[in-house]
């Protein structure tokens, strides 16, 4: 009754695909789980004190950059009250011209981590390769 | 003839066993993912221009943990550390190493006195660059 006549291996002509499927499937979720491990991070330097027998290097207080942020979360460029958005431009247009790309950050210790994080990020992205981290025993010059 | 037989073809793909496996590799990808990052588990704060670095992946780097709650742990060895261990533990650990850098992997709303007094101490052990950890974020439209 049946119509198959072309003998016992006739109807299946089309290659199953359902553990082709599974094995890129059980690939695609390991590369997706895989992909968001890398680590991503700012650089950030600490500087050290200088050493006891050499003289400290010679203050330039017009040129040095410093991102001060209060307890409020707002920014200051040395004493120039910065809006959020604007941080960026402006630390763009003063190193403009200068060939030392130096920022530091000085974060009030009440903050929380990631608006420090942003300030540094920020600094970043506005071409500036060394961050500073201002710390207190920094500013006390230990 | 035209009735339909007991050996009628099944057109669509059986997608039975299919799914039995993607639900088995779900439930298994949901309980290895928070064992696969080593160490404290941190809500990294989150950064656009955030660099990729592999070496803080690796298996002898020295990484600095901050919790939300200022508890410090030190990588290698994940152990919970007091601030002031620091410089003693730090030194021993980059004694001989030519990549004196030193991951400091810190919870976004940890306070940053917290962060800061790592860097203190990360200075005292001899430590001037540092890895601040962050999530990677795409780059908005514009900027």
């Amino acid at each position: 009754m049946a119509m198959n006549v072309g003998g016992g291996s006739g109807p299946r002509a089309d290659i199953n695909v359902t553990p082709m499927i599974d094995v890129l499937l059980v690939l695609l979720i390991i590369f997706m789980v895989i992909t968001p491990l890398t680590p991503y991070g700012l650089e950030a330097l600490a500087p050290q004190p200088p050493k006891k027998n050499q003289p400290p290097p010679p203050p330039d207080d017009d040129r040095t950059v410093v991102i001060v942020i209060d307890g409020r979360g707002n920014y200051q460029l040395n004493q120039e009250p910065v809006a959020k958005e604007n941080l960026g431009p402006r630390l763009q247009q003063i190193f403009a011209t200068r060939a030392e790309r130096v920022v530091f950050v000085k974060g009030d210790p009440d903050l929380e981590f990631q608006v420090v994080a942003y300030a540094i990020d920020v600094a970043h992205g506005a071409g500036i390769d060394k961050v500073g981290l201002m710390t207190p025993k920094i500013e006390a010059g230990e | 003839m035209k009735r339909e037989k007991t050996a009628a073809v099944v057109s669509d793909i059986n997608v039975t066993p299919m799914v039995d496996v993607m639900l088995v590799l779900l439930i298994i990808f949901m309980v290895i993912t928070p064992m696969l990052s080593k160490g404290q588990t941190v809500e990294f704060a989150k950064a656009v221009n955030a660099i990729a670095m592999k070496e803080a992946d690796a298996e002898d780097a020295i990484l600095v943990a901050v919790t939300r709650d200022g508890a410090l742990y030190l990588m290698p060895g994940n152990t919970r550390v007091g601030p002031e261990e620091i410089p003693a533990k730090v030194s021993d650990l980059l004694t001989g190493r030519l990549d004196k850098t030193v991951y400091v992997k810190s919870d976004a709303r940890a306070k940053y006195q917290a962060v800061e007094e790592v860097v203190d101490y990360l200075r005292a052990a001899g430590v001037d660059q540092l890895g601040l950890l962050t999530e990677s974020q795409a780059k908005k439209q514009g900027e």
